[in-house]
């Protein structure tokens, strides 16, 4: 008797000691463990990931009020709107570029635009093993996911100059990529860094057109050269310019200007890239773009911030079709046949935001054309004029304004060619979230605030304070941009 | 083999006794039972007894020998050269006797080094409450007890302060073996002993789980030679404790009209509710229990069957409890025994809403509870100043005594736990356990909310077309019914080898391995709408499918857990006054990434009775001395894990018409997450004075938990915006504990004692790595207003610290509440940053506890009382913080606020605005509180009468206290998360004050 319970003792205790390790792996029931990745081992399953990427953009700190803030009432073209007492957050110093190092939009779309990386990460690192999966659509995904690290890191360069480059997962604990998250990249190493993600997503990117009507908002070889051309404006290499504007082949600009920005538009022959909202139900838009930007006060639908400003209403030439294309006078009869009451609060209000269908929703279907082929021609004609070929410049500029009802340039040299092309850009794509960017590029900002009564400080508003909470992080890997 | 030994000795010391002489003599116990092992001196030689209590000795006739065995008083005789017989006494020194529970196995009290604290079944069941925790409070140094006499509630327990932020801080329970959480599911009647493991030391054997202190409970078995029978029924009423005297009708008109400057509200109302007794009755509660109980050569049995009912003082609340309880123990043979145990408990009740308190805080008195045609009066005022159908709304709480009314929920559970435990002797020292237990747990529930029927109630204006007409989308009713079941057990195997070498090495080692599973939890929810009106009919059979009326469908399954282990204990005892405790615990936990699973849980502890020394035999006023101390490391594994998941929330459309689903991993794991460790030295002193009247212990301890895990905030570029739990905190408590106890028997009519135990422990966030943390806010008062909040700015502060604004009186000229800014200067609310005005004003947890109990018998007569307090704790007054306008006010506040009239009134001027966290809701939670008053009388009866023994008493629990705090009880146990509503008075039960009248009867 007592040989069987020694026996049974020693046994078990060679059972735990042998197994132990095997019995305490207990499969988890309460979420989806990244360990089961054969549940996305097929064509659909490669597809969420990248799926997730694209609906970044519709979140509200991605491409809504903050980014709303940075990219556009900082400029010229826009004014904060909105009640006198509404700041909006931070929406009143943004405008009068007053802001500091702590400021909320600076920082969520920091952190957005990492949070887009880290779905592109994701899905880059997940994508390859997903063998069951068709090749030439991971192939392809992979290029989108690519192709959209890139436009995020654009976003970033342009707001903050230099940042991280987090290029892959980083494994927690590993010290090499702790120093890859908290340490800032130089400018030129974030371009460089683009243009290998845009080059790689070329070749695997096939043209637009070989989208089925359903998958017209992913991301094409055509948007790929499109960002390419803009990446290499934005670094002064022309030649580059040049020659992938060439490359974007198969769009057109449409006779319409107005059209492009009703839910009829979506899509059409000079959308490159475009950010893409449903309204209909199941809703799923960009969260609060129209409604931030609607009008305010009686009469109105929405919270009125970003309206237009009187330097931007001066902008346009007479005749400029442009102008009401853009532009909500309140008063006025809108396309749809609402009138805007003279008892809304503003003037003038963003038209391009307007959703006819679904006016005061939360999410409507507003897109955002962030590459138009309009854009295209006038980068090119910037890139020509600027190599000496103003000539060759000018029938690419007069192609926009003819479109827009308007007669040829007058400009001649090259030196008013290119104001002519500068201010060509800031009527053709006003509330296209470019502006305050082409300001700094082109280097114009400093005189085109005083033109608008607020002071822009050279060597500061160039860029956006990095959010205080990464510099807090670093620990003395990273400083803060000068001024802040 | 002892004799042997001993005889062989004798032999080589022959020379030295050769005057001797062989005496020969038997020792027993009073009933005639030999008693093996006792000690026996003649001058300088010495033997012990066999097992049946014979002895012999080298001694001359006459000399005196003395007989002596722990348990037992010492004997001394004259040695006579016929046989002797030998009768000794057990012994009074309970500590020579008791035995402690340490955790797969027990140790004589005066052997064990480690601080545990025992507490005596009389004990448990003196103050009648539901949980046997919530009846110690007080009784035990170093041990917290926040309780809620809200029934069916599971009080708080601190073992030695705090050593976690966010992991779980549940002591584990071993009841009778089975590791739980929880044991409301034990009736008080049934247990035995309650024993709290305290440090280290002691805790170390139960590894990972053992962090926050282990409570082991051993329920009761069958003894005697007869069958006995016990029955205990009592039967008491309870009402609040302390009640907060709230403005009347035209007191609340008056203030209300000057809050809104205008004259809303007439000053002389025909109604004035009292909404506190609106919604509470004189609660009652009874308890029956019937034991069986008895032995027979192999077979020792206990039956318990015990029935709890509670009708408590809000009104609806129900709770009853019944319990059925099996122990059995079989001696199969010689060396095999089987203990079996089996409970049953099946409990239901009646929930009620506790923010019907709050909710009778605020309303208005002028406020009817029905108006004259009998709809539930609402918050309206008309045009004549009074309280009408149709007039405008003038606040936002509902009527108290509807929402009691049209609350209707239902619970029911039923626990089953048992489990076998075979001893088998393999040889004379060595004993092979093997234990299972199990526990099962059911659970079911429905909540039956009155959509519609609430609309009207709160809208008397309306008829029931407008409610279709108003929301015809909406349902007109929804029932949730729930489900719950789980499965956890654990199995445990042993060898404990015991053996005395030479006289003076006692030896016991114990090694085993266990392993424990957490079930997987499965919970079922549904919440069908428009069910029909007669609860009957709510779930037909046949060919009803309600597909169409599913509003919520939930179907979860927890993660199970599994523990793998392998423990061991050396225990010695040297010349029965040093000893030594060693242990060590291997854990693997299922919880844990693979390479992150295993720990180690090493303890020694080290003990000296100094009394058994030479040089104290002379010492006549110390009966007994112990020295001891120890360290150990331990864990807790309840912590927040971040197991990695998708999300596959962000669903996107591209292009077209398609729906496309999106996924991707929004966390971020830190794979080297696992347990806290505590570590903690301690040492302690146990003293008996005065021929043992005065007993007493002190202890000291240092603990330091040096890898709590906090919410750690991701590095913004890593695009992760989850919180990541990480190792990265340090928490110390640090403290001592005293308790002193005297005993004294008068004559054989009167005896008393009187006791006391204090206990001060400093706890603290000492440490931070390098990390930012997410900022963790608690003590929501639902109005926007947070109470608490732990980040990188905590470090140096207690935990469950309040972090709000500094109140700095009114300002005299208007009346408006002003506040301290971070530079000292005084500002309106409007004014303050939260960002850097908020200051830590201390913690919801007591700095320091104690108990008093003093007691006499005298004839048949006994008589108790028991007092518990606590100091350093703060508490803040949530309701009264929620107060917003048109709500009711205290009346201490009605007649006493800033007026043009009365700068120098003692509150501030009445506003409208929702007020911040302020410490001008903070109050001290200090109080001393009599738990318990008890009188009992024997009757006079023979013992062998069919009845033989009957105890009749009378019980008052929480008759008095005294407390600074306002509102109506600073014991606040709250959701019992110091990070919670734990400290905050806001929906909270009162503690009540109970009389009871009960007997006991033993057949």
């Amino acid at each position: 008797m007592k040989k069987i319970y020694i026996a049974t003792f020693v046994f078990s205790t060679f059972f735990f000691a042998g197994c132990a390790d095997d019995y305490l792996d207990v499969d988890q029931t309460e979420s989806i463990s990244t360990k089961d990745t054969e549940l996305y081992n097929n064509d659909a399953g490669a597809a969420q990931f990248v799926t997730a990427i694209y609906n970044k953009f519709l979140n509200w700190d991605m491409t809504s009020f903050g980014w709303i803030g940075l990219s556009s009432i900082t400029s010229d073209d826009a004014d904060k709107g909105s009640s006198p007492g509404d700041t909006g957050t931070d929406k009143d110093v943004l405008d009068a570029l007053t802001y500091n190092a702590s400021n909320p939009s600076a920082e969520s779309t920091f952190i957005a635009n990492y949070d887009g990386i880290n779905r592109c990460n994701q899905a880059l690192n997940i994508i390859p093993k997903l063998d069951k999966a068709d090749p030439n659509l991971r192939a392809r995904l992979i290029g989108e996911a690519k192709f959209l690290r890139a436009f995020m890191y654009f976003t970033l360069v342009k707001c903050y100059g230099g940042v991280p480059i987090v290029d892959h997962l980083p494994v927690p604990g590993s010290d090499s990529d702790r120093i890859m998250q908290l340490t800032r990249k130089t400018s030129a190493e974030v371009y460089a860094f683009i243009e290998s993600d845009l080059n790689e997503a070329i070749a695997a990117l096939p043209d637009k057109s070989a989208y089925s009507v359903n998958e017209r908002s992913r991301a094409s070889k055509g948007a790929a050269y499109a960002l390419l051309a803009k990446v290499s404006l934005y670094q002064e290499n022309w030649q580059k310019v040049i020659d992938n504007c060439n490359k974007v082949t198969g769009y057109s600009i449409v006779s319409d200007y107005a059209s492009m920005f009703k839910a009829t538009g979506k899509f059409d022959s000079e959308s490159i890239f475009e950010i893409y909202a449903y309204g209909a139900d199941p809703v799923k838009g960009i969260e609060g773009y129209s409604n931030t930007q609607g009008a305010r006060g009686t009469g109105g639908w929405g919270w009125g911030f970003n309206t237009p400003s009187q330097s931007l209403v001066n902008a346009y030439e007479a005749g400029d079709v442009r102008k009401a294309a853009t532009i909500i006078f309140r008063g006025q009869t809108l396309y749809d046949g609402r009138l805007v009451p003279n008892t809304v609060e503003n003037e003038r209000y963003n038209y391009k935001a307007y959703s006819s269908a679904y006016t005061n929703a939360w999410e409507t279907d507003v897109d955002i054309k962030y590459l138009r082929y309009a854009e295209v021609l006038l980068m090119k004609a910037e890139a020509l004029n600027e190599l000496g070929q103003t000539s060759e410049a000018i029938p690419f500029l007069n192609q926009i304004r003819n479109r827009a009802g308007l007669g040829n340039t007058t400009a001649v040299s090259q030196t008013d060619v290119r104001i002519a092309i500068w201010k060509e850009r800031r009527v053709e794509m006003a509330f296209e979230h470019d502006r305050f960017f082409d300001l700094v590029r082109t280097g114009q900002a400093k005189a085109a605030f005083e033109v608008d009564g607020k002071v822009f400080t050279e060597g500061k508003n160039e860029l956006f304070p990095i959010p205080a909470l990464f510099i807090n992080q670093a620990g003395g890997l990273s400083q803060q941009n000068p001024g802040y | 083999m002892r004799n042997f030994i001993f005889s062989f000795l004798a032999l080589i010391l022959l020379p030295a006794y050769m005057s001797g002489q062989v005496i020969k003599g038997k020792v027993s116990d009073q009933n005639g039972m030999g008693i093996p092992g006792a000690f026996v001196v003649a001058g300088n030689v010495s033997a012990d007894t066999d097992f049946d209590g014979s002895f012999s000795i080298n001694a001359k006739e006459g000399d005196i020998l003395k007989i002596s065995l722990v348990g037992f008083e010492s004997v001394s005789v004259a040695a006579t050269l016929t046989p002797m017989t030998i009768i000794m006494k057990e012994s009074k020194d309970t500590a020579l006797k008791e035995v402690v529970v340490i955790g797969y196995g027990t140790r004589k009290k005066i052997d064990n080094t480690t601080a545990i604290s025992s507490i005596k079944a009389e004990e448990i069941t003196k103050t009648k409450v539901l949980n046997a925790s919530q009846a110690i409070q007080g009784k035990a140094a170093g041990v917290q007890v926040i309780s809620s006499d809200l029934p069916g509630s599971t009080p708080s327990v601190i073992i030695r302060g705090l050593g976690t932020a966010l992991g779980g801080r549940t002591p584990l329970y071993v009841v009778d073996g089975m590791q739980t959480e929880n044991i409301n599911n034990i009736n008080a009647n049934d247990i035995t002993s309650y024993e709290i493991l305290k440090d280290a030391s002691a805790l170390a054997i139960y590894g990972t789980r053992a962090a926050n202190g282990v409570i082991i409970i051993t329920t009761k078995k069958g003894k005697g030679e007869k069958i006995s029978v016990e029955i205990e029924s009592f039967a008491g009423m309870r009402e609040p404790l302390k009640r907060v005297k709230m403005a009347g009708s035209n007191k609340y008109s008056h203030y209300s009209n000057v809050a809104l400057q205008s004259t809303t509200f007439s000053q002389d109302q025909p109604v004035n509710t009292d909404w506190f007794d609106e919604i509470t009755r004189t609660g009652s509660y009874t308890q029956n229990n019937i034991s069986i109980s008895g032995a027979s050569e192999n077979i020792k049995y206990f039956f318990s069957l015990g029935n709890y009912e509670e009708k408590a003082v809000l009104n609806g609340l129900d709770y009853g409890r019944t319990t059925f309880r099996n122990n059995n123990e079989y001696k199969i043979s010689k060396k095999l025994t089987l203990n079996q145990t089996f409970s049953f408990t099946s409990a239901k009740s009646k929930p009620k809403p506790l923010s019907a308190f709050t909710n009778a805080y605020k309303q208005s008195p002028i406020v009817p509870v029905y108006f004259p045609d009998g709809k539930y009066g609402v918050s309206r005022v008309g045009d004549d100043g009074f309280a009408s159908e149709t007039g405008s709304s003038f606040n936002n709480v509902g009527n108290p005594v509807a929402q009691l009314n049209f609350f209707d929920e239902q619970q029911r559970s039923v626990t089953l736990q048992g489990g076998l435990k075979l001893d088998y002797e393999i040889i004379k020292s060595l004993k092979f356990t093997s234990q299972f237990n199990g526990e099962y747990y059911t659970w079911k529930q429905y909540n039956f909310d009155d959509t519609k029927n609430i609309w009207l109630a709160a809208n008397p204006n309306k008829v029931p077309s407008d409610y279709e007409n108003e929301f015809p989308n909406d349902n007109i009713n929804l029932l949730t019914k729930g489900r719950e079941e789980y499965f956890n057990w654990n199995l445990s195997n042993y060898l404990t080898y015991n053996k005395v070498f030479g006289e003076i090495h006692d030896v016991e080692l114990t090694a085993g391995i266990e392993t424990s599973v957490r079930g997987p939890r499965e919970k079922l929810t549904i919440a069908r709408k428009n069910v029909n009106s007669n609860s009957n009919y709510w779930s037909l059979t046949g060919d009803n499918d309600y597909e169409a009326d599913i509003k919520n469908y939930k179907d979860e399954v927890f993660n199970e857990t599994k523990l793998a282990s392998y423990f061991g204990r050396f225990q010695y005892k040297l010349m029965e006054r040093y000893l030594f405790t060693g242990t060590i615990r291997r854990d693997g936990s299922s919880n844990f990434g693979k390479d992150y699973r295993w720990g180690n849980f090493p303890a020694f502890g080290l003990g000296w009775v100094i009394t058994k020394e030479n040089f104290m035999e002379d010492v006549k006023v110390i009966n007994m001395l112990k020295l001891r101390g120890g360290w150990g490391r331990l864990g807790n594994q309840n912590v927040p894990l971040n197991n990695q998941s998708y999300t596959s929330g962000p669903n996107a459309y591209l292009g077209g018409s398609i729906l496309n689903q999106g996924t991707t991993i929004s966390s971020q794991i830190d794979p080297s997450l696992s347990w806290e460790i505590t570590e903690e030295s301690s040492v302690g002193l146990d003293f008996e004075l005065l021929d043992s009247r005065l007993k007493g212990a002190f202890d000291l301890y240092d603990k330091n938990t040096s890898n709590v895990i906090l919410n750690t905030k991701p590095y913004l570029t890593s695009g992760i915006t989850a919180a990541s739990p990480a190792h990265v905190g340090e928490v110390s408590n640090k403290g001592y504990e005293i308790s002193l106890r005297w005993d004294d028997k008068i004559n054989d009519d009167f005896s008393y004692w009187v006791g006391g135990n204090f206990s001060n422990n400093k706890n603290e966030l000492t440490g931070l790595k390098n990390v930012i943390l997410t900022q963790q806010v608690g003590g929501g008062l639902g109005n926007g207003q947070d109470t608490k909040m732990l980040d990188n700015t905590t470090v140096g502060q207690p935990l469950g610290s309040f972090y709000i604004y500094e109140y700095a009186g009114f300002d005299t000229t208007n009346g408006k509440m002003m506040y301290y800014n971070a530079a000292g200067e005084k500002v309106t609310q409007d004014a303050l940053k939260a960002g850097t005005d908020k200051k830590y004003v201390g913690s919801s947890l007591p700095k320091s506890n104690y108990g008093v109990s003093l007691g006499f018998n005298y004839k048949n007569f006994d008589f108790s009382v028991d007092g518990y307090g606590t100091n350093g704790a703060k508490v803040y007054n949530g309701k009264k913080a929620q107060r917003f306008s048109g709500e009711n006010i205290e009346e201490s506040l009605a007649t006493d606020f800033w007026t043009p009239n009365n700068l120098n009134a003692s509150n501030p001027a009445p506003f409208n605005q929702v007020p911040v966290a302020s410490t001008y809701y903070l109050e001290s939670g200090d109080f001393f509180r009599i738990n318990n008053i008890t009188l009992g009388y024997k009757l006079p009866i023979q013992s062998n009468n069919f009845i033989s023994s009957c105890r009749i008493y009378v019980n008052a629990i929480n008759p008095f206290i005294t407390q600074k705090f306002s509102g109506f009880s600073p014991e606040l146990n709250g959701d019992g998360n110091p990070y919670g509503t734990q400290g905050v008075e806001l929906d909270a039960y009162p503690t009540l004050r109970s009389f009871v009248i009960g007997a006991n009867l033993k057949f």
